[in-house]
């Protein structure tokens, strides 16, 4: 385990130290230099010095030091991907398990497949258009209205302004859970210990539950990584789409205004929590899987 | 009900779903080549019928803001982003499946050097990729954009499957009997292409397809009076909520080309392209 664990722990610090060269070149776009391609390359050796002692530079939108910049609009982000990574797995999970049983996802597999097709941005249109044309909610499609509104605050047009960016992130999550399962679940259709375990005497349900949820369950946290690029993906269009001022809305703005300090910084805490979520999945994944064999 | 059931019939389904996708494919391929035919009014002309009218017989798909006839408009704007899509998927085939196997098999420092370079990129969402080299280049590279943001993942993907083949048995054979490692990568590439260059092929149109149209939708892509599907859909986010046919149609444009890519693609319900 300590060998598993350390070795992933070696491929999140590979991965981090190429997010971090990813976020110094970037970033040496706005740097002052002399033309040239050996110019460029010290620039970016620069910054990347910088970001080792974590100076993340200025915003030249805003001129606040990045990292301050990107404090204020990252929990926004954090919160989106959360309280939509949450309902991911409340909706993904019986989904998973559900589709787990053939005939059951032969006859949901056409549907299914249409839902999973729509783009995020699309299905984030529909159900605005739902929710004011049959719930009669405020929605924020053509107004700003929501960036000031937290999402995790009690009054009732602020859960309904939150209602709708958390459903777009979670239902794209959802997809990701429910075909991290079902893959955990088909990789252990097929193993040995079941027959074993039979003529043990131990009766299907016991197997499911004692023996193959786990691994299930494996499979799924194996998959983190997938499941949190899926979840932040999504939050960058429901941010654009329903005017949550997050990380991921000043990313398409500092992109489109040419502020590659900020672009860069955002970059690497994205590909950093991406990996960190995989590095975790991985480790977890190995715990569950092969509890009491060590 | 069990967790872990395996799907019987599932080889006839699949190649059921495949069929139906490329059928689609190829339906929509030539309601693409013949939209200066289908449609009833240029690409962007105005005041073809009345503003915002509901779908109607003369209007199948209903009119927008500026009296522009859905209809025509939708099949040009299929034909836009058709185009560029398979502009973006041959480069993530090549930038991406094509070099990934061949990197595979490079001296072992380099290769894994690449892999890991490439696997940095993969974890950074392909839209925001997208967005950075549109930022960094021009609206008017957007195809070649949405192509290099897919490609670390087919590049993972081409590679882990290449090198799964280095140590296969026809492999080791072919090592021991002093066959050239130049001769053998081509050996397995014409091979890899040759059975999966369908199933790449559509995948990569899905993948890019839903980036392509989601960085037009943010403002990255298409500039008018070129107009894709994405943009159709920003431009309608103004009045759907009260004319719901001026987002409806080119969504349901987009989302059967998706379809009927990932159907093509055999991909299972939500599994990414």
């Amino acid at each position: 385990m300590l060998k598993f664990a350390a070795l992933q722990a070696g491929r999140l610090a590979l991965g981090l130290l190429g997010a971090t060269l990813l976020a110094a070149v970037i970033s040496a776009i706005a740097a002052p230099r002399a033309p040239g391609l050996a110019s460029f390359l010290g620039a970016a050796g620069l910054r990347l010095w910088a970001f080792v002692q974590f100076d993340f530079g200025k915003s030249a939108i805003s001129g606040l030091m990045a990292a301050d910049e990107l404090g204020r609009r990252l929990p926004e982000t954090m919160a989106l991907v959360l309280a939509g990574g949450g309902l991911a797995l409340m909706v993904g999970a019986p989904l998973g398990i559900l589709f787990g049983a053939s005939p059951v996802r032969r006859t949901a597999a056409p549907l299914m497949q249409i839902v999973t097709a729509a783009p995020v941005f699309c299905a984030g249109l529909a159900l605005a258009y739902g929710a004011a044309h049959l719930l009669h909610w405020t929605v924020s499609i053509n107004a700003p209205v929501a960036a000031s509104a937290p999402i995790f605050s009690g009054e009732t047009q602020f859960l309904e302004l939150s209602a709708l960016p958390v459903l777009t992130v979670g239902l794209a999550g959802a997809a990701a859970v429910q075909l991290a399962l079902r893959r955990g679940a088909v990789e252990n259709a097929g193993e040995a210990y079941r027959t074993g375990l039979k003529r043990m005497g131990l009766s299907a349900l016991e197997i499911e539950w004692v023996y193959a949820v786990p691994k299930v369950i494996a499979g799924l946290l194996a998959r983190a990584g997938d499941i949190m690029l899926a979840l932040l993906s999504a939050a960058v269009v429901a941010e654009w789409v329903f005017h949550r001022a997050g990380a991921a809305d000043l990313f398409v703005k500092s992109v489109a205004l040419e502020d590659w300090n900020m672009t860069a910084l955002i970059l690497f805490i994205f590909a950093g929590l991406t990996f960190a979520t995989d590095c975790a999945g991985r480790i977890g994944a190995y715990a569950l899987a092969n509890e009491g064999e060590e | 009900m069990s967790v872990t059931s395996p799907t019987p019939g599932a080889p006839m389904l699949s190649a059921a779903l495949r069929l139906i996708g490329w059928g689609g494919l190829g339906l929509i391929v030539v309601a693409v080549s013949l939209s200066d035919f289908l449609a009833h009014a240029p690409a962007g002309a105005a005041g073809v019928g009345p503003v915002l009218s509901a779908p109607s017989e003369a209007f199948p798909f209903g009119t927008d803001l500026l009296g522009r006839d859905l209809l025509s408009e939708t099949l040009h704007g299929l034909s836009v982003t058709a185009g560029h899509a398979l502009l973006a998927a041959a480069v993530a085939i090549v930038v991406g499946g094509l070099f990934g196997a061949v990197a595979a098999r490079l001296p072992r420092a380099l290769s894994l050097t690449l892999r890991g370079a490439m696997g940095v990129l993969a974890a950074i969402p392909a839209l925001l990729l997208a967005i950075l080299v549109i930022g960094l280049s021009a609206r008017l590279y957007a195809p070649l954009a949405a192509g290099l943001a897919a490609a670390p993942l087919a590049f993972v993907r081409g590679y882990d499957r290449v090198a799964a083949q280095s140590s296969s048995t026809h492999a080791e054979y072919a090592r021991a009997t002093g066959i050239a490692a130049s001769t053998l990568l081509r050996r397995d590439l014409t091979y890899e292409f040759r059975d999966t260059l369908a199933t790449v092929a559509a995948r990569a149109l899905a993948a890019v397809t839903i980036i392509l149209s989601t960085v037009s939708f943010l403002g990255f892509g298409a500039t008018p009076p070129s107009r894709d599907l994405g943009l159709m859909i920003a431009a309608a986010k103004a009045n759907y909520l009260h004319a719901w046919w001026t987002a409806a149609f080119p969504a349901l444009a987009l989302v059967v080309l998706i379809l009927c890519a990932r159907l093509a693609a055999a991909l299972g319900e939500g599994e990414r392209p």
